[in-house]
Order: structure tokens, then sequence, then C-alpha cells
């Protein structure tokens, strides 16, 4: 009889499948393909999470922790699955380090990429030292201090770009990568914090600060620690010439052409599917929707479904989301595994 | 409905010439009308802490242009130039050469305070018209208004005597605004006067008019009291 359940991608929504399905009394084996546990907030170098405001560390560390320290719990760091056999209720997965693992069903939390900036050239990303993004800049306010990376100087002015890698059929990439607008104000706010001399713009499109972010960052952000929010979709960053960074653009709310001088650019990037779906959807056999994340099942009466009996999913695997609703949905998911196996014990009567 | 598209070339930027050399080649004639570009190059990041430093423009940073103000607003119904969603997202970027092209036009907010109700963010656009009126007003971007005119001569008056001689303050005033000194209102103010108060008190007043003289132990209270004010203005306005 299985009493396992094997999750893939260790992750905030990994981490938290895993701990649903050993709390309900059967056995988790995680397998994550990095050599630590914890995703994309501990392998970026996140700051302060949203909308917590917890050190990424501390609070994903408790996931961590919480997993590695579960007597049910079984973790392959540094492996992937290369093959799963077998049936819903009795998979053989085959690990790249080797090992079988035996699970009644499967979970992937296989979250998502970061957007590569290289790809929107025109915005200066690998061209100017003092181009970054929202994941550099975390690392930056990480460590406490803000500084351009050309010559060291703290930022007069700062920008913050949204939707790059968002929103752009120039780059297919034709959703919402959610989250980026909150994370860009409270990062906003961050910055001010660190250095309160420093003026931060931030030129949207929308303000997407959906629920409860709206007054808690996006209105705090302009109201405490005056961001000024400037209605333009940037065409170009260029060099000034003297060591600062020009933006160009429309200010569509005055109607006129602008170049600004910045001395540090940052890009809020989006959520790409991971890099890894395509060998991902053929090796556990669960489809693709049209933008490359994993397909939902039918929603209603299959929460947590992939297009395979027996395979659950969960997190930025299905497309865009945020910490806080990947940690549900990773309890969700697991939840769902677990009554796969319950339903094979009554089964077995 | 209205349209409240500015004329995107201004008279200021069109550039006539006769004649006309570009890189090295004679356009007299043909493209001697050059027109100067709209390209805004750079904020002002001060602008928006002085106009907060009028009453009335205290909350301009919170305005997320949304545009409830200009649509609610009653002068934008009689003048779609007037747009207060405008005015206040030129205030946030200090983009003041914009706003000094409608010097004519801002301080005709009549306070109706529509625009005050209906704002999500409460920004209070009323009061911030009233800080850029005021605003320029003092830049000497607008002629100083009649009211600021009287304030003048009444403050003038107190620094000097301790007190104010009614009469001095109107005539003072009629002649910076170049109204008659003598006009119809006054002329049966003073017959009335005349007809019903005891002769005494209007000897008294005349008296005063002709010597003006100080409260009582007035001393240097004059020269105290217009420092302080200067002062105060100082931290207001910087």
């Amino acid at each position: 009889m299985q009493d396992t359940v094997l999750v893939v991608g260790g992750g905030p929504a990994g981490l938290s499948a895993a701990a649903n399905v050993t709390s309900a009394g059967y056995k988790a084996v995680m397998v994550e393909k990095e050599d630590v546990l914890g995703g994309a907030p501990i392998l970026s170098g996140y700051a302060k999470l949203v909308p917590s405001g917890e050190w990424a560390s501390e609070a994903i560390g408790r996931m961590v922790k919480r997993v590695e320290d579960d007597s049910s719990a079984t973790v392959h760091k540094g492996a992937k699955v290369e093959k799963l056999d077998g049936e819903a209720g009795n998979f053989t997965a085959t690990l790249t380090n080797g090992e079988t693992v035996q699970a009644g069903s499967v979970v992937l939390a296989t979250g998502f990429t970061h957007f590569d900036s290289i790809n929107k050239p025109e915005w200066g990303f690998g061209t100017y030292e003092d181009v970054l993004t929202t994941t550099q800049v975390e690392q930056m306010v990480a460590s406490g201090k803000i500084a351009c990376p050309s010559d060291g100087r703290v930022p007069e002015r700062v920008c913050i770009l949204l939707c790059v890698g968002s929103r752009d059929r120039q780059i297919g990439r034709e959703w919402c990568s959610k989250i980026c607008c909150t994370v860009s104000a409270n990062m906003a706010m961050e910055i001010k914090e660190l250095s309160p001399e420093t003026d931060v713009f931030i030129y949207y499109m929308d303000i997407r600060t959906f629920g409860l972010y709206e007054d808690k960052f996006y209105w705090k952000s302009q109201e405490e620690f005056k961001t000024k929010f400037v209605k333009a979709r940037i065409a170009e960053v260029t060099s000034s010439g003297d060591g600062r960074l020009l933006v160009k653009g429309e200010d569509t709310l005055v109607k006129r052409p602008i170049v600004i001088p910045f001395d540090m650019v940052v890009h809020a990037i989006g959520m790409d599917p991971n890099a890894d779906n395509p060998e991902i959807s053929q090796v556990f056999g669960v489809g693709l929707e049209k933008h490359g994340f994993l397909e939902r099942a039918e929603q209603y009466t299959n929460t947590c479904g992939t297009t395979r009996k027996g395979i659950y999913a969960c997190g930025a695997a299905y497309g865009p989301e945020t910490i806080d609703d990947s940690i549900a949905q990773g309890a969700a998911a697991g939840g769902r595994a677990v009554a796969d196996l319950h339903a094979l014990v009554q089964k077995a009567g | 409905m209205a349209i409240h598209e500015k004329a995107l070339i201004e008279d200021e930027r069109l550039q006539q010439h006769d004649e006309l050399v570009v890189d090295g080649v004679d356009v007299s004639g043909h493209w001697n009308t050059m027109i100067a570009p709209r390209t805004v190059r750079d904020y002002d990041d001060d602008f928006e802490k002085k106009i907060q430093g009028f009453v009335g423009g205290e909350n301009v940073h919170r305005c997320w242009q949304c545009g409830s103000c200009t649509n609610s607003c009653t002068m934008y119904a009689q003048n779609v130039q007037f747009n207060p969603r405008y005015w206040i997202y030129l205030t946030r970027l200090g983009m003041k050469e914009e706003l000094v092209k409608d010097k004519d036009i801002i301080w005709q907010c009549v306070s109706c305070n529509k625009c005050t109700n209906i704002c999500p963010k409460d920004v209070k656009p009323e009061g911030v018209m009233k800080a850029l009126a005021h605003w320029m007003e003092e830049e000497g971007i607008t002629e100083k208004a009649p009211s600021t005119i009287f304030d003048e001569e009444f403050a003038d008056q107190i620094y000097k005597t301790g007190r104010i001689e009614d009469s001095k303050v109107m005539q003072n005033f009629f002649k910076k605004t170049g109204q008659p000194l003598v006009q119809d209102w006054m002329k049966t103010f003073v017959f009335r006067m005349m007809k019903h108060i005891p002769v005494k008190h209007l000897m008294a007043m005349g008296f005063n008019t002709v010597h003006t003289p100080r409260t009582k132990s007035w001393g240097k209270t004059g020269e105290v009291l217009k420092n302080y004010v200067r002062e105060q203005k100082e931290a207001a306005h910087g």
C-alpha cells in the first residue's frame, strides 16, 4: 500500500505541500534540483517579503527547517526526477542521483524562472552597470546599502520600471506577473529607509497592488515615503555621458516626451514559466497551457489537478503567484495528494 | 463631450527664420519654420514640498491621477482648460513652467469643494488650487489680489501705530487698487453718520484721522510683531 507523496520542488509551495502530507500522517519525499531548499526567495536572496515584512531568510528558513527536521520527510537535493513510471496510486520515480521513489501521488511545485532582462535590450540591462533588476536590488537591500554598481555612489534618484517581461506581446509575455507592482512599491520604501535622501520614481502603465496590498504598499509608499508614480512606459534607457542614465518615454498624463536623468534604473522583472517546463511536461506527462505554465485540470471539482490523474500542482508552476498564495496552494495540493492515498487505503479495505 | 487637449504647438515654441542653415545646408525659404521640442528634461524634486508649505497644499502628494476632481469641477464645466488633475500632476513633478502658463485661470477656482468631497485619496484639490494661487502671488507671477493689498495696508498701520484708522485703510486701499477715493456708498454712509452719530464722536474721529495717535505703551511692539510675521512666513515658505 502506498503511503508516500512525491513533492517536486523545494520552494514555498513544495515545502508547504510536504509539511501538509506528513502532518496528515503520510510520508513525503521531496526532490529539489538545487543544492538548497527554499526556492526563489532563498536562491535569489530576497530581502523583506511582501506582505509580512519578514526577512526571507527567516520566514522561508522556518519552512525549510520544518521539513528538514521532519522524520516523515525525505529530501533529495541536487536531484531531478528523470523518469516517472506507473500510474495514479502507484508511481515509481527514478531520480538523477540513481535513487527510485515509490509514491501514490505527485505534487509538482516547480515554480517559475525570473524574466531575464537581457531580452529587453532597449532598457539597458547588461549595457549599463547601474541598470539592475528587482532581484539584484533585493540583495542590495538585504546587504543594507543602496549604491550604484558603477562607482559605489549613493543614488540621488532611482526609478523602477514596471512590467519588464510582463504584458509585452513583443517578447511573447502576455501575462501580468501579479506581484511586481507590490514588490516595487515595497522596494521604493526599503530604498527610502536605507537612503532617505534618494528620490524614488515608479514608471507604470497600471498599478496592480491588488487586495490588501493597495493601502499597505501602494498608498503607503506614495503617502509616507513620497514615492512618485509617473504614468509612462519607458521606450529606452541610454547614457547621459556624465555617468548618469537617461530614461526616455512619453508621460501620457501630460502628453509629452520625457528624457529624465537617473542614477539607477531598476527593472521590475516578471515571472516566466519555469525554463524546465518542457522537460517537466515530458517526464511527468502533464500538459502546459498556452504561455508555457502547467495546465490546470477542471478547477471546480479537481482543484490542484493537472492534465494527468494523480499528479497535482501548486504555486507559480501554474502561473505568476504570490508567496503567500503559493504556500496556501501547496497545502491544498498536499491535501489533495493525501486524499488519493487515503482512497487507496479504503479501497484495499 | 468636452475635449481638453491642449494645443500641442504653443506660439512660443514656433521658431521662424528668414535665413536658416542646418548642418551646412541652406534651407532658407523652404524649411524656415522649426518647432522647439516639448520634451520634459528634468523634474524639480523640491517643488511639491514648496506647495505643501502653503495652506491647502499639504495633501498634494497623495494624488494618483484618477481625474475625479476635474470631472466634478464647476469651473471645468465652464472652461475645459481648468483642469485641477493636470495641475496637481505638474505640481508633483515640479513642472513650474507649465503651471505658469495657466496662471490666468488657476485662481478662478470658486471653492465649491465638489472635488474635495469626491477625491478618493483625500487630496483636497480645492486647497491645492488656493495654494497654487498663493504661490503665484508670492512669486510675483500673478498680480496681488485686492484682498492681499487690503491686508498689507491693514498690517502696515498696525505695525506703525498699534491700531487702524478705518478711513485711512480705505483711502490707501482705494489708491493702491486704482479706485475713486470718494464713492457713492461713502457719501450715503457719511450723510447717515452725520444724521445719527453724536457730534462729539464725529469730532474725535476727525481728530484721530488727522493725528493718528499711537496706542498707549505701543513702544517697540510693532517692530517685534513685524519680525514675528516675517519669521513665520520664512519658516512656512523658505
